[in-house]
């Protein structure tokens, strides 16, 4: 008896043991590959460039083995570029649609290495790619719940970075969709992402304006839109779930981005020696990989203040989006500052 | 109307602080370049003292420590080193926005996992009475604590500077040096503190922006604010309710600036952000001519 429990657990551990080498069986010499992120601001954010950091990291189950650089300035993306590039690196990845400009230079000269700007707009064949999420559908969501639960008709976006594609996408998105639902909506754009006492002063100014719920796409900044919201309490929407923890009872809910989703598919593939030379934007209508999602907290989408008919309206919307029903291409002047 | 000028009394405060403390160091001889370097400082000082010891009191305490030890710095390099105020100062504001980012790693960040801190900004203290007078009262007496200290500390300058033996060394040694050593009394000395008090008192300007306006720190969070709190101190005349009242000019810029755009005006946001900037240029372009410096500022002290 006791000798047939130890045979058998034997051959369990055995066989656990060789599950576990297969993958390494499997792909020996795929282990030494290595991916890089470029970072416009520093790991610490506790936004954008954390984001970039998770990134990366989501990468190492994907067999890679990382670098990263941080505070990367304009002038010095196409050396940073270069140096990862030279090194051997297979992914090297630029935090910002700002580094395609410099990809484009630097990629010809390092044909095996697949280039990726995270939420850029556009590639150049064969090696330079950009992935990013469809800011307009999330957005147009964004204005839609803002909308419903407005008690003065008045909802407010504050952006940085005014004409940059994906803000376009975004701003306009929750502009179209909040004035389809009846509010009227205020767009305001500071000149600093990073900035979180500025941005709760532009929060500030448009509350004071009978705003009485607000949004956004800031980086570190986003914290001071919620502390205005918190200060003045009013509702408001986040980029991540300490967000919500910031002001539960007034954060409505987050788009919470899905980077390692869209990166882990790409970076398997790239793996396999595929490279890719454009722009892939992820949303609704490529599920399962969505890019992003509506997320309260781990196990909702919505504050549960927000009514049942709300949230109904907007499942059909994401449908709506996914079967293609519904398309929406904000303009720069959809999302034009004021109101 | 009210509420405009509330947003330019909030903006406002964070600069004066910092332009105080620049008054004593430049009143003494020493350029205050140093200043959003010291801002920083005391901005992360007290978002970690204040996290660590769950005290705001001991966070504010922390920031004044904070910004001294980036006063200290330039203190040692530039007065008894004697090295250029500019690139001294340049040097700290550059040292502070990597110490800090460093630092933050490592006191909260553990494993080299990025961190969120989050506390709950400084409340209004509404001073009784005074509250209830009607505009006037939630406007003016209606404020955090740092905000009441930054107007203290504008009449405790004042009354320093222009009724103290303190104040009267002070501004003979950012006058005429020699004088003051013919006196009897240590200008090289004079200068060091001056500048460890500017550090410190920017320190708390930083902390107003950190504990009191948004509740956690962020790399680099002072965005150039203590370049302007050193305009302000120049538009001002380095006299503390002139730093005052260009602050107030500053913040009511910025403030109008957020207005501005929501009035839909056909301009692009990024002329219509240059507000501030531009106002401040034209100002000190303005004065350029009229404004005097203290005669022995940035000059070495032999000796």
């Amino acid at each position: 008896m006791t000798n047939s429990i130890s045979r058998s657990c034997w051959r369990a551990a055995v066989a656990a043991a060789l599950l576990a080498a297969l993958p390494a069986i499997a792909r020996p010499a795929l282990a030494e590959d290595k991916a890089a992120i470029l970072l416009p601001g520093s790991i610490n954010d506790q936004s954008w460039n954390a984001l970039g950091y998770s990134i990366l990291q989501s990468l190492k189950s994907h067999g890679f083995t990382t670098a990263y650089s941080e505070n990367v300035s304009d002038a010095d993306e196409t050396e940073a570029l270069r140096d990862y590039a030279s090194h051997g690196y297979l992914v090297v990845m630029g935090h910002s649609g700002r580094f395609v400009s410099a990809m484009q230079q630097v990629a010809p000269d390092f044909p095996k290495t697949q280039f990726i700007a995270v939420s850029g707009n556009e590639g150049m064949a064969p090696n330079v790619m950009s992935i990013d999420w469809n800011n307009a559908q999330f957005g147009c969501q964004l204005g839609t719940l803002a909308a419903r639960m407005s008690k003065t008709h008045k909802v407010a976006g504050v952006y940085g970075l005014e004409g940059v594609p994906n803000i376009t996408a975004q701003a306009g998105g929750f502009r179209i969709c909040a004035t389809k639902a009846g509010a009227q909506a205020t767009i305001l754009y500071v000149s600093d992402m990073e900035d979180a006492a500025a941005a709760k002063e532009a929060g500030l100014s448009l509350i004071a304006q009978g705003a009485d719920v607000l949004t956004g796409k800031l980086n570190a900044a986003e914290a001071g839109l919620v502390e205005a919201a918190k200060q003045k309490h009013v509702f408001v929407t986040g980029r991540g779930l300490d967000q919500t923890k910031m002001a539960p009872d007034l954060v409505l809910t987050n788009i919470i981005e899905d980077w390692p989703a869209m990166f882990g598919a790409t970076a398997d593939q790239v793996k396999q020696g595929k490279l890719f030379g454009s722009f892939v934007m992820y949303g609704y209508n490529t599920a399962p990989v969505t890019g992003a999602a509506l997320r309260y907290s781990d196990g909702a989408a919505l504050n549960p203040l927000v009514p049942a008919s709300v949230a109904k309206e907007l499942q059909d919307e994401a449908a709506a989006f996914a079967s293609g029903a519904l398309k929406i291409t904000p303009t720069r002047e959809d999302a034009r500052g004021g109101s | 109307m009210t509420d405009f000028l509330a947003a330019a009394i909030r903006i406002a405060t964070p600069l004066l602080l910092a332009a105080l403390g620049g008054i004593l160091s430049e009143r003494a001889g020493v350029f205050a370049v140093g200043l959003e370097g010291m801002m920083l400082a005391g901005a992360f000082a007290a978002t970690i003292g204040a996290w660590l010891s769950g005290s705001a009191a001991l966070g504010v305490a922390l920031a004044l420590l904070g910004g001294a030890a980036i006063g200290l710095t330039v203190a040692i390099v530039a007065v008894r080193g004697r090295a250029d105020n500019m690139v001294t100062g340049l040097a700290a504001n550059i040292l502070a926005l990597g110490l800090t980012s460093y630092l933050l790693r490592v006191i909260a960040g553990g494993s080299g996992r990025p961190v969120a801190i989050h506390l709950t900004p400084l409340p209004p203290w509404p001073i009784p009475g005074l509250v209830e007078i009607p505009v006037l009262g939630p406007l003016l007496f209606d404020h955090p604590p740092l905000t009441y200290l930054a107007v203290l500390g504008c009449v405790a300058l004042t009354l320093l500077l222009g009724r103290t033996q303190v104040g009267l060394t002070l501004r003979a040694t950012g006058e005429n040096p020699e004088a003051v050593f013919a006196s009897g009394a240590d200008p090289l000395r004079v200068r060091m503190l001056a500048v460890v008090a500017c550090g410190a008192i920017a320190g708390l300007g930083g902390a107003v922006l950190s504990l009191q306006q948004v509740g956690t720190f962020t790399d680099g969070m002072t965005g150039g604010r203590g370049y302007l709190a050193l305009a302000s101190l120049i538009v001002g005349r380095w006299t503390p309710w002139g730093a005052a009242a260009a602050c107030l000019v500053f913040g009511a810029a910025e403030a109008f600036e957020l207005r501005l755009q929501t009035f839909g005006v056909p301009v692009s946001s990024y002329i219509v952000q240059m507000a501030p900037y531009l106002i401040a240029l034209a100002v000190l372009a303005g004065l350029g001519r009229t404004s005097r410096l203290p005669a022995a500022i940035g000059q070495r002290l032999d000796g």
